[in-house]
C-alpha cells in the first residue's frame, strides 16, 4: 500500500517536474516556506496534481534532492521520506514554518482552518475538507443538481505572489530557465484551489461543479496579515500625501484636517477591491521597501468561512384582483397597516414559505388603488424584467367607472362623450400622491370613451374609457380640484364624482408562462416552469414577482385552465 | 371507447362554456352596482379624501380661510365661504401672488425631494386678493413648503367666486408631521366652523369678530376637539 503511494507520488512529482525551474530553484522556495502547491501553480503546473493527497513539503524536498544527484537517504526508508507520514517529518522542519508563505495555508488544507473547531488527527487533508463542504450543504438542507465554487481570498496574498516574483527575478534573473517565466503564467489561487477540490467534491455530492444558481462560498480571511497589509499601504499614502503638501505649500490648518482623517481611516478597514488597487499602484521600488523579499513565513493560517446561497430567481405572473379590500402591496400610513391584506404579502409569503427563500421583492407592471379590483387578468410570467420596462410605455388601459355628476345626464352627453377620440389632457401631479411624487405636468391621451346608463338613474352611469397608462382615472374624473384639465367634469360643465374604478383590460403582449397562482384563494402551483421542476422549484433563495397583464381573450380560457388546475 | 372520449370533451366543452357564461355573469355583478346602494348625492372627492379644518378671523377679522388635510399630509388652502372677500360687493376681481418680497407663482418646485420649496410660516402671505377695491391677505396658516399655488387664479379670478372650496384653492402646503399636530387643534373642525358662522350668518364682518370674541376666546383651546 505504502509502496504504491510513494510510486504515485514519484510519478506526479516527475511529470510536474517538466514545468517546475531547476531543483536548486525549486528548494529554495521550499525553504523559503512556499508550498508544493504554490510553487507548481506559480510555473502553471497543470493538471490533476493538484487533487493528490501527497503534495507535501517533504516528499517534494526528497524528489528534488534525488534529482539532483544526491544520493542521501535513500534505500529503504525512501518510502517514508515521500512525506506519507507528514507528522513525523514536519517536525524536522521549522516550527514556525507550518503554513505557505504565500497561500497562508489556503492549498495546505490544514485542520485549524475551519472556524470555530478544534483540531482532528485525519491524515488526508483535502478529504475532510470536502466532508466539511457537504456538511454545512447538509446541514441547510439543500436540494442541489450541481453547484458552482466562488473563492474569496485575502489580498494580502496577490503582495506575496508579487514578492515571490520580485525575489526570484533578482536572484535567478541572469539564469537561462527564468527568461520566459513571468507572473503572469501562473496559475492563480483560485484556479488551483478549484483543481485540488473540484473533483472529490463532485464526487462526494454527487453532481456536477459549473454555473449552476447554486453558489458554495468559501471565503477565506486572515485578520492579521490583512492588518499588516493596510498599515503598510497606509504609510505609502501618508508619505505621499506630506510630498504634495510640502509641493503645494498647504496651511497648518489643512494638514490638521489631513491628521483627522488619517485616524478615521484607521478605525474603518478598506474593501479588498481598494486594498488591491492601491498594491498594483505601487511601483517596484516603494513596495520592495515595504514588503520582505521572499515574503515573511506565515505562522498564523487563513480562516475559512464556508456559506452556501442560491441565486436568486424570477418568478412572473399576472394576477387576479376580486377583492376591494387587498392592497397590491403592503400599505402602511404611520406604522399603521391599512388594508386587511396586500397581493404581494398574499403571494409573497406562500411562494417565500414553499422555495424556503431569504425574502422576496415584488415589481408590479403597474399599479392600483386598493379600492380598485383588477380582473380578466392572467397569470403568466417571465424573467425578462426589461420587457416589462419598455411595456410600461406603450401600455393601454381599459376601465369601468362608476360616475356621478352633480346634474341630470342628457344625450348630448352620451354624444359629446363618445366623440373623444385620442385627446390629450394635461395632469398634474395628483394631490394624493404629491408628496412621494415631483411635481410636474404631465400629457396623457384618452383613447376613447362611452357612457353606460344605468336603469333607474339620472345622476349615476358607468363610463367606459380606455387611456394611456400612467393616466389617473380619478383625477380624470373629479378633476383633481382643476389640476386635471380637461375632466369629465369640465367637459360635461358639473362637478362629477367617481365612487367605483375598476379595470378591465390591460393591453400588453407578453404570454410566458410559469407560475400560475391564485392569489385570492391564496393557492400556488407551479407549472411548466422551463429548467426547474417542481422539486427544483421548492428551494429558491430570493424571490422577485413581476406581474404582466394579458388581453381578455386568452385570459378567460386560463382563468378556466386554471380553475380545472386547481379543483 | 370511442364514444366515451367523445361525451367526455362534448361534456368538458360544455363545462367551459357554461363556466364561462356564469363568470361573466359573476363579473358582471361585480362591476355593475345596484342602485339600493347608491346614495342620492355621494360624498365629493373632497369630502372624502380630505379633513376639513378652519382657521377663522385669522390675524384680521372674517379672514377665514379652510385648510383641507389630505391622508398624505398635504394641505390644501383656500378661502372659505365665510371669508371677507368672498362677500365682498361683487366679489373677487383679481387675485395677485406678489407679495412683498417675492412672487409666489414665480418658483417652481422640482423633484421628488422638493427643491425650491419656499419654507413658510403661518402668518406668510400667500396672495393679495382684491375685492371691491379692498386688498386682503389670504395666509398660510400652517408652517411648511409650499408645493405649489393656483396660478389659474391670475388669469381667472371667478374661480374664487365659483368654487372656493374647490378649483378656487390658493395653496399647497406641505408641514411637517410634528408642525402639523403642534398647530392642528387651533383650527376649528367642519362641524364647529359651521355652527359658528351658521349662527351669525347674515350679520357683518365686525359683529362676527364680536360674536367670536365673546364666545370662541375663552373656550380657544378647545376648538377642533
Amino acid at each position: 500500500m505504502a509502496g504504491q503511494m510513494a510510486d504515485d507520488a514519484r510519478s506526479i512529482f516527475s511529470r510536474a517536474a517538466l514545468s517546475l525551474p531547476p531543483p536548486h530553484v525549486s528548494l529554495d522556495l521550499l525553504s523559503s516556506g512556499v508550498c508544493v502547491r504554490c510553487i507548481f501553480r506559480l510555473f502553471g503546473v497543470h493538471g490533476d496534481f493538484y487533487s493528490c493527497p501527497f503534495l507535501t513539503g517533504p516528499g517534494l524536498h526528497y524528489f528534488l534532492k534525488l534529482q539532483n544527484g544526491c544520493q542521501a537517504g535513500i534505500s529503504e526508508n525512501g518510502h517514508s521520506s515521500f512525506g506519507l507520514h507528514q507528522c513525523s517529518t514536519s517536525e524536522e522542519s521549522d516550527v514556525d514554518q507550518k503554513y505557505c508563505s504565500i497561500c497562508l495555508g489556503i492549498l495546505q488544507f490544514p485542520h485549524d482552518l475551519y472556524l470555530g473547531e478544534g483540531t482532528s488527527e485525519d491524515n488526508f487533508s483535502i478529504d475532510v475538507f470536502v466532508e466539511k463542504i457537504a456538511e454545512s450543504i447538509k446541514i441547510a438542507n439543500y436540494h442541489i443538481d450541481g453547484f458552482f465554487l466562488e473563492v474569496s481570498i485575502p489580498p494580502v496574498i496577490v503582495a506575496n505572489e508579487r514578492s515571490i516574483w520580485s525575489y526570484m527575478k533578482k536572484k535567478y534573473d541572469s539564469e537561462a530557465w527564468f527568461k520566459n517565466k513571468s507572473l503572469y503564467n501562473q496559475i492563480s489561487l483560485k484556479d488551483a484551489l478549484r483543481l485540488s477540490i473540484t473533483e472529490s467534491l463532485e464526487k462526494k455530492l454527487g453532481v456536477k461543479s459549473g454555473a449552476n444558481s447554486f453558489h458554495i462560498c468559501l471565503a477565506y480571511t486572515n485578520s492579521e496579515a490583512s492588518l499588516i497589509l493596510q498599515n503598510s499601504l497606509r504609510k505609502v499614502q501618508s508619505s505621499n500625501r506630506r510630498r504634495t503638501e510640502k509641493e503645494n505649500v498647504v496651511k497648518v490648518v489643512d494638514q490638521c484636517g489631513n491628521g483627522q482623517v488619517d485616524s478615521r481611516e484607521q478605525l474603518c478597514s478598506k474593501s479588498d477591491a481598494a486594498i488591491l488597487k492601491e498594491l498594483s499602484s505601487l511601483d517596484d521600488h516603494t513596495f520592495f521597501d515595504l514588503f520582505e523579499l521572499p515574503p515573511k513565513k506565515a505562522s498564523n493560517s487563513c480562516k475559512l468561512m464556508i456559506t452556501c446561497y442560491r441565486m436568486p430567481m424570477f418568478i412572473g405572473g399576472r394576477y387576479l384582483k376580486f377583492s376591494r379590500k387587498v392592497s397590491q402591496t403592503l400599505w402602511i400610513i404611520d406604522d399603521e397597516r391599512m388594508g386587511e391584506a396586500s397581493v404581494e404579502e398574499i403571494v409573497g409569503t406562500r411562494a417565500l414559505e414553499i422555495c424556503r427563500g431569504d425574502s422576496y421583492k415584488f415589481h408590479a407592471a403597474g399599479r392600483e388603488d386598493i379600492d380598485v379590483m383588477v380582473r380578466n387578468l392572467e397569470v403568466v410570467g417571465s424573467e425578462a424584467w426589461n420587457l416589462m420596462r419598455v411595456g410600461e410605455a406603450e401600455k393601454q388601459k381599459q376601465y369601468a367607472a362608476l360616475v356621478w355628476i352633480s346634474r341630470p345626464l342628457i344625450d348630448e352627453d352620451l354624444q359629446s362623450i363618445s366623440s373623444v377620440n385620442n385627446m390629450e389632457i394635461s395632469q398634474s401631479t395628483p394631490i394624493r400622491v404629491l408628496h412621494r411624487r415631483s411635481p410636474l405636468e404631465r400629457k396623457r391621451i384618452i383613447h376613447w370613451m362611452k357612457i353606460e346608463k344605468i336603469v333607474g338613474s339620472s345622476q349615476f352611469f358607468m363610463l367606459h374609457l380606455c387611456t394611456q397608462a400612467g393616466t389617473y382615472i380619478k383625477e380624470f374624473v373629479h378633476g383633481d380640484l382643476g389640476r386635471t384639465f380637461p375632466s369629465i367634469g369640465s367637459l360635461l360643465a358639473c362637478r362629477a364624482e367617481i365612487l367605483q374604478l375598476d379595470v378591465t383590460d390591460v393591453k400588453m403582449d407578453f404570454k410566458l408562462v410559469k407560475l400560475r397562482f391564485r392569489p385570492y384563494a391564496c393557492r400556488a402551483c407551479y407549472e411548466g416552469i422551463p429548467s426547474c421542476s417542481a422539486d427544483v422549484a421548492s428551494y429558491l433563495f430570493l424571490f422577485v414577482f413581476i406581474l404582466y397583464y394579458l388581453c381578455p381573450k386568452e385570459l378567460k380560457l386560463s382563468i378556466i385552465k386554471l380553475k380545472l388546475h386547481l379543483g | 371507447m370511442a364514444m366515451t372520449e367523445g361525451q367526455e370533451t362534448l361534456e368538458k366543452s360544455s363545462l367551459s362554456s357554461l363556466e364561462k357564461s356564469v363568470e361573466d355573469e359573476e363579473l358582471r355583478a361585480l362591476l355593475i352596482p345596484d342602485l339600493k346602494d347608491l346614495p342620492s348625492i355621494p360624498r365629493s372627492a373632497v369630502e372624502s379624501n380630505f379633513v376639513r379644518y378652519y382657521a377663522v378671523d385669522f390675524i384680521k377679522p372674517a379672514h377665514d380661510q379652510y385648510i383641507y388635510r389630505h391622508a398624505n399630509g398635504l394641505c390644501v388652502i383656500g378661502l372659505a365661504p365665510s371669508h371677507a372677500a368672498l362677500n365682498d360687493v361683487g366679489g373677487v376681481q383679481s387675485v395677485d401672488f406678489n407679495v412683498g418680497k417675492s412672487n409666489r407663482s414665480d418658483l417652481k418646485v422640482t423633484g421628488k425631494r422638493k427643491r425650491n420649496a419656499q419654507h413658510l410660516q403661518p402668518e406668510s402671505a400667500l396672495c393679495n386678493v382684491c375685492a371691491n377695491g379692498t386688498y386682503y391677505t389670504a395666509r398660510c396658516c400652517v408652517k411648511g413648503s409650499l408645493l405649489e399655488v393656483n396660478d389659474r387664479l391670475i388669469m381667472n379670478p371667478e374661480l374664487l367666486n365659483l368654487a372656493a372650496d374647490r378649483e378656487g384653492y390658493i395653496a399647497i402646503i406641505m408641514p411637517k408631521p410634528t408642525d402639523w399636530l403642534k398647530v392642528k387643534d387651533s383650527f376649528l373642525s367642519y362641524e364647529d366652523y359651521k355652527k359658528l358662522r351658521h349662527q351669525v350668518s347674515g350679520s357683518s364682518a365686525s359683529n362676527v369678530k364680536a360674536m367670536k370674541l365673546k364666545e370662541a376666546k375663552p373656550t380657544n383651546s378647545c376648538f377642533g376637539i
